[in-house]
């Protein structure tokens, strides 16, 4: 049986000043399949995930919403925090309810927190068809390119190789050195470059 | 320089490019192409009888014309490897039927091959750092106001920097190109090309008010007598150390003029003196600086064929033509391809210690991947459903990361064997980006995670 929790984030003010974080969980919880929904001030902090974790335990969740930033911000964050519960990571779906609305409407509450609203019912709506996902594995050749020959890729040259890992450094000019190399002194500390 | 060339973990390869890069995390295939030095560097000593004795002189792009060399020829005195090459466009053997080879007749250590060719090399690595680095803002067009390209004695920052070089082509003696005489009085510009929208660039190079204060510094330092004139926009000294240092080229006596500066032209024809026309908004007026040389801080652009380097590694670009990183703030040296790697001013506008820094950063990035022998990857794929698939190819024409193939199978249709084509997903090189799935036309493509009945569910609980 699919039984869908849902975690409205405020993210501070990010997200509360703009959206009803407590009424978009009131309203969360009269969706298909949602057994669970409450509010929290910063649901990626480790009392905000701990209160995911305790949910998914006490009412037997197995499809979580969190609704907060952008998934590139802490989507790897909730899946985590999903697996420390015994739940495949990719039962989890998030809702952009900060970048994608808060941040750009900051005019309306009211139509900012239906806009919220939408987001989640869809999340909710995408949990609910969601299996269970396994990561597959590759093998690694230790051995690392590095492209450009200045300062920088010099650096990261000399670090990877000092881990004892075999590095090719290439270079298209005649020599390594880049831009670094023509100058004089360099500041504040008015070093050489070589 | 000397410590990466001397060290036992790595292979330097020097005057050679990327021609190719496929694969995945953990397994890339990157084919590099070894253009021909004409020197065989196993053989060849470096004592350098060769450029001495070269007759064909030519603009040496080192020192941004300011000087010449050979056609067979090394850098700079310290460059690593400190072995030559010959310039095959402009060497007379190769331009005028081997008439000439007189680097051949002197070499005491049979080097010099002129039948050498390009050689590409394939290697598999498991992970990539691009650092391919900045250009500079020409400003001859763009700024024509300026006169750089037009007078002799307006040069740019790192035509500057080349005449302070001890190993530049005046020993470190700052002159004016047009006379080889010491300059008395330098008029730095700031912000040629940053922080000009109509010039298309709206951002700042971050380096260019440091090096300014460095610049005046030197001028101070190296001529007596002498005075440096800096217009500036604002003066950004964002660094450990930085306003110190700054603060320091004031009490120096270097003249900080708040404003832009609106042409640059001679005294009048012939004379050896340029004027400098600009505002200073602090006092509200026209002010012209009597300059003996000029010296413009020309912003930072992305390297030449950048995009080139950007598709080959599939990373994607800002407005500005700079790499972009997967974040600006919690990712800033990984692209969102798994195992390739971004550090310096291929990124933006950067110094040496953020450079450096980030140089790290990158390297710990490879040596996490390469503390495991095996990685695991995102379960978002595409996967082909094979009874349906029709074996089109569309799937195949819009995949950016070249997943896609077309594999035979075969199938009992009507009690007989048929052979036919379908597509096929190599999963660890998929990025789940769902171009496939949207383009496919029989659906047979779905996107693990994000599969037809998802996005439908989706759609439905939107339209309520």
């Amino acid at each position: 049986m699919k039984r869908v929790g849902v975690f409205i984030c405020h993210c501070g003010t990010n997200i509360s000043a703009n959206v009803d974080s407590k009424h978009v969980a009131e309203v969360s919880r009269r969706f298909p399949h949602v057994y669970y929904a409450t509010d929290y001030m910063y649901m990626c902090s480790d009392p905000g995930q701990e209160k995911i974790i305790q949910a998914i335990k006490e009412h037997n969740l197995n499809r979580i919403v969190v609704a907060s930033c952008s998934p590139r911000l802490h989507e790897f964050t909730f899946q985590k925090t999903l697996e420390r519960a015994g739940l495949n990571p990719y039962l989890l779906e998030m809702a952009n309810i900060r970048e994608q609305c808060s941040w750009v409407h900051s005019r309306s509450r009211d139509l900012a927190t239906a806009k919220a609203i939408d987001l989640v019912r869809m999340m909710v709506a995408k949990v609910s068809e969601n299996v269970p996902l396994q990561r597959p594995s590759v093998l690694i050749n230790k051995k690392a390119l590095v492209i450009g020959g200045g300062i920088t890729g010099i650096q990261a040259a000399i670090d990877i190789a000092d881990a004892g890992y075999p590095v090719v450094l290439v270079e298209r000019d005649n020599t390594i050195g880049g831009k670094m190399a023509m100058l004089d002194k360099t500041f504040p500390t008015l070093d050489c470059s070589g | 320089m000397s410590v990466a060339s001397q060290h036992p973990n790595i292979t330097l390869m020097t005057y050679s490019e990327i021609e190719t890069i496929s694969g995945y995390v953990g397994n890339f295939r990157v084919k590099i192409r070894q253009k021909a030095k004409f020197v065989n560097h196993n053989l060849c000593t470096g004592c350098g009888v060769c450029w001495e004795k070269c007759p064909n002189m030519v603009p040496n792009e080192y020192d941004l014309g300011l000087s010449a060399r050979k056609t067979i020829y090394i850098r700079f005195p310290q460059a690593v490897p400190n072995k030559p090459v010959i310039d095959r466009e402009r060497c007379r053997w190769f331009n005028m039927d081997g008439k000439c080879g007189v680097c051949q007749e002197v070499c005491p250590a049979d080097a010099i091959d002129h039948t050498q060719e390009d050689q590409v090399l394939e290697e598999e690595f498991g992970a990539i750092v691009v650092a391919t680095g900045f250009d500079l803002y020409g400003g001859e067009n763009a700024y024509s106001e300026y006169g750089l390209g037009k007078y002799a004695d307006v040069i740019s920052g790192m035509q500057f920097e080349r005449l302070s070089n001890a190993a530049g082509p005046t020993g470190g003696k700052i002159i004016r190109p047009s006379d080889g005489k010491e300059p008395r009085d330098v008029v730095f510009i700031k912000c040629v090309g940053s922080r000009d929208e109509a010039k298309g660039k709206s951002y700042c190079s971050r380096v260019c008010c440091m090096y300014t204060a460095k610049h005046a510094h030197q001028v101070l330092d190296k001529i007596e007598g002498s005075r440096a004139y800096v217009f500036y926009m604002d003066i950004r000294t964002a660094g450990k150390a930085y306003e110190e240092f700054y603060r320091r080229s004031v009490e120096e006596g270097a003249i900080y003029i708040r404003g832009r500066v609106s042409k640059v032209f001679p005294v009048f024809p012939g004379k050896d003196k340029l004027i400098v026309r600009g505002e200073d908004t602090l006092l509200g007026k026209q002010v012209e600086v009597l300059a003996d040389l000029v010296v413009l801080a020309t912003a930072m652009i992305p390297s030449e064929d950048s995009d080139v380097v950007a598709s080959h590694i599939g990373v994607s670009t800002n407005k500005d033509g700079f790499f972009e990183e997967a974040h600006p703030k919690l990712r800033p040296v990984e692209t969102h391809s798994p195992g390739i790697y971004l550090a310096g001013t291929c990124q933006g506008p950067r110094d040496i210690p953020d450079t450096v820094s980030q140089a790290s950063a990158a390297a710990v990035k490879v040596c996490g991947l390469f503390s495991a022998d095996e990685r695991e990857l995102d379960p978002i794929k595409s996967t082909v459903n094979e009874a349906i698939c029709s074996g089109c190819g569309i799937c195949i024409a819009v995949c950016p990361y070249k997943a896609i193939e077309h594999k035979t199978i075969t199938e009992k249709i009507h009690g007989q064997m048929v052979q036919r084509q379908i597509a096929a997903v190599t999963e660890a090189i998929c990025q789940g980006c769902g171009n496939c799935s949207v383009a496919c036309r029989s659906g047979a493509i779905n996107l693990k995670g994000f599969t037809n009945e998802q996005m439908i569910a989706v759609v439905e609980a939107a339209c309520q």
